[in-house]
């Protein structure tokens, strides 16, 4: 039994699992880095699942449609940035504004062109990257399978995060727009003084959360799901938010974290296909990624520092 | 800022009139961009609307069904205020509501046989202590440690739901198809209005409203009168001068998210004994998310959370009205709802609207 959980599907399908709440978790660190609160992220990546199903309906192209997520993200986060960055609303209000008009505008849309509330019509999804065949018989069977799956199973958007989190992850600490980024979150007037546009500074990064939480959509209805279900991100932008709080906002963190998430998610799957074994109500197998989330916000937000100008909008004096 | 900017006289008649402006241009606005909202999507926004208001205000039934409607809006914008009084976003007042819910649908059957007030008193109490209770963790890490409580009390919303759901359909399940608990006996629910006031339109509005009603009361005069009220307000304006002035910031934290919790409770309980007599797991229509508008909109003031709290009943009221006469989707009214939200807290923008309009309004006068 043991071998059926520690398998190297396991261990994919929590890569898989990690992959939305780690390019939302990307776009929070980025944002917030900037200064900017962004808990609409799961508003944000909501309207990029359904809007990526209605790309890819509309054209037949599963890239177009994730093209057309992201565009979509990044469009309710330039409403975020309007509304914190140059009305100076409080963030976190206009973060919950969004997330509730994600949510009726989806549902509305949906009953628009589907006719009906609920479930989508399905539409083409993207294949896995890497499609070849290895040793099936021999001593290197078990050593080809594991690689195959663990490393070579993947949707593009899986790389995609994978990559974006190294490279992100070195920009922010070795480059000059990361140490601008920084600035902004950390110390804004001294920023300006110096004489980095601090609103377009910020409007640039909630947009890039935006599109990346837009793209984390994609990922669940392009690559995972095929159709678009009414609240079907079920807080994995909150999630996303505690992710990149655990990885002290820092893109390589906030995807480690996010691995721990898509782990207890991938669990979760898979001791619920063995309930015929281990006799315990699937509702709780549910609960653990929430309940994960609570303990590992209890264990680290006291030592973890967050950006010093985080939610204060900026006035130039 | 802009309110320098706008000259008014400090009577207290011009005062409560200027707070009153930007609310109802907000709300105007929202319906406005909503109805542009319906044309562009192909329908025709007069009749909706019409439909709308036959649906929430169209005679006694309807006025009942839009007070009903409130009801549970005014525990959870009343939950969502007071929070924000004390600096706080209980934004996971579904998740407590859900356990209020809970408590009701399991006291009520235990407490069956005993006389209806103790059951009524017994049961809100209950409710309203377990509501506290799902908001005390986040309010202790909130307080202890700073974990945000926007994410932790939206996390227990979700392990709340999968709690009833799992109640509902395995240990507390009624025998049947439905993943249902078993009907309250009469003496365990909230009689409706019309049953007791026998001059009342029959609907379905109960006894539930007169308790919100009530409750906003006394939470204004806490917020106003006590010293509890001083503090949460205190913490929620200034948490450092608070902390120098002597009040303990961490325990004030603590028993606003857990007052906050309570009210939200409250929500759930009554839904549970005046409406549905039972809990199922989709018993709430996201209320608990609705009373974030609610308290925004009322600007954080137990007496206006009563008047949000109604504007939002009608919506949910006429909309079902709005479905079926205007064929435009109900869902529409969310967005309405976050259009409010935004432009509730884009104060600036309203104020920009009416200075511009005031200013037209002084040209062509001159």
């Amino acid at each position: 039994m043991l071998a059926d959980i520690i398998s190297p599907d396991l261990f994919a399908s929590a890569i898989r699992m990690a992959t939305p709440i780690a390019l939302a978790a990307i776009g929070g660190t980025i944002c917030e880095r900037a200064g900017v609160v962004n808990i609409a992220l799961e508003g944000m990546m909501l309207f990029g699942a359904f809007m990526g199903v209605i790309g890819a309906m509309f054209t037949g192209s599963a890239w177009i449609g994730v093209l057309t997520a992201v565009v979509a993200g990044a469009a309710l986060a330039l409403v975020h940035a309007f509304a914190s960055i140059t009305l100076r609303t409080d963030q976190v209000v206009s973060g919950t504004a969004i997330n509730i008009l994600a949510l009726g505008l989806t549902g509305f849309l949906m009953e628009v062109i589907f006719g009906h509330p609920g479930t989508t019509d399905p539409v083409t999804r993207l294949g896995p990257v890497f499609d070849f065949s290895g040793p099936q018989e021999g001593m290197f069977a078990t050593a080809w399978r594991w690689f195959d799956v663990a490393v070579m199973s993947y949707t593009p958007l899986v790389y995609v995060a994978i990559l974006l989190a190294i490279a992100s992850h070195w920009a922010l600490f070795n480059t000059r727009w990361g140490l601008r980024l920084r600035a902004l979150g950390e110390h804004p007037r001294a920023a300006d003084t110096v004489g980095i546009n601090v609103i377009r500074g910020r409007y640039s990064a909630v947009i890039a959360s935006g599109a990346l939480a837009g793209m984390a959509g994609a990922n669940l209805t392009l690559e995972q799901t095929g159709s678009f279900t009414e609240g079907m991100t079920n807080a994995r932008g909150f999630i996303a938010l505690a992710a990149n709080i655990f990885g002290r906002w820092t893109p390589g963190g906030s995807y480690g974290a996010s691995l721990l998430f898509g782990f207890a998610d991938a669990l979760q799957i898979k001791m619920q296909l063995l309930r015929e074994i281990i006799k315990v109500p699937s509702q709780f197998f549910l609960m653990i990624p929430y309940v994960l989330t609570v303990v590992v916000l209890a264990g680290v937000v006291g030592r973890a520092v967050a950006p010093a100008a985080i939610g204060k909008p900026y006035e130039k004096g | 800022m802009p309110e320098s900017a706008v000259e008014v006289s400090e009577n207290p008649l011009a005062r409560m009139l200027r707070e009153l402006a930007v609310p109802v241009v907000s709300v105007m606005l929202a319906l406005g961009i909503g109805s542009l909202v319906m044309l562009v999507a192909g329908y025709d926004p007069l009749a909706a609307f019409a439909a709308m208001f036959k649906g929430a205000f169209g005679g006694g039934r309807q006025i009942g069904e839009t007070l009903l409607r409130a009801t549970p809006l005014m525990f959870t914008g009343l939950a969502v205020a007071y929070g924000f009084r004390a600096g706080l976003f209980n934004i996971g007042a579904e998740g407590q509501l859900f356990l209020g819910g809970l408590s009701a649908a399991w006291l009520g059957l235990v407490l069956a046989g005993l006389p209806q007030p103790f059951n009524i008193i017994m049961m809100l109490v209950a409710g309203a202590a377990i509501g506290a209770a799902w908001a005390f963790v986040p309010a202790l890490l909130k307080a202890k440690v700073g974990a945000h409580e926007v994410i932790t009390t939206m996390m227990f919303t979700y392990i709340g739901k999968y709690i009833v759901s799992w109640l509902v359909t395995g240990p507390l399940r009624a025998p049947g198809q439905i993943p249902q608990t078993v009907q309250l006996p009469a003496e365990s629910t909230l009689p409706r209005m019309h049953e007791v006031f026998g001059f009342l339109a029959v609907s379905r509005v109960h006894f539930g409203f007169v308790v919100a009603v009530v409750l906003a009361l006394f939470i204004w005069w806490v917020l106003k009168y006590t010293t509890l009220g001083y503090e949460s307000r205190a913490v929620g304006y200034n948490p450092w001068a608070s902390e120098t002035g002597g009040i303990s910031v961490s325990a004030t934290t603590i028993k606003a998210l857990c007052i906050s919790g309570a009210l939200a409770g409250l929500a759930g309980v009554t839904e549970v004994m005046g409406v549905h007599h039972r809990l199922f797991d989709q018993f709430s229509a996201g209320f608990g998310f609705t009373g974030i508008a609610v308290a925004l909109l009322a600007k954080n003031n137990p007496i206006g959370v009563i008047v949000a709290a109604i504007l939002f009943g009608a919506l949910s009221a006429g909309s079902g009205t709005m479905q079926l006469e205007a064929e435009v989707p109900a869902k529409v009214i969310f967005i309405i709802q976050a259009l409010i939200i935004f432009l509730v807290a884009a104060e600036q923008l309203a104020r920009w609207i009416i200075g511009r309009t005031r200013r037209v309004r002084v040209e062509h006068a001159g």
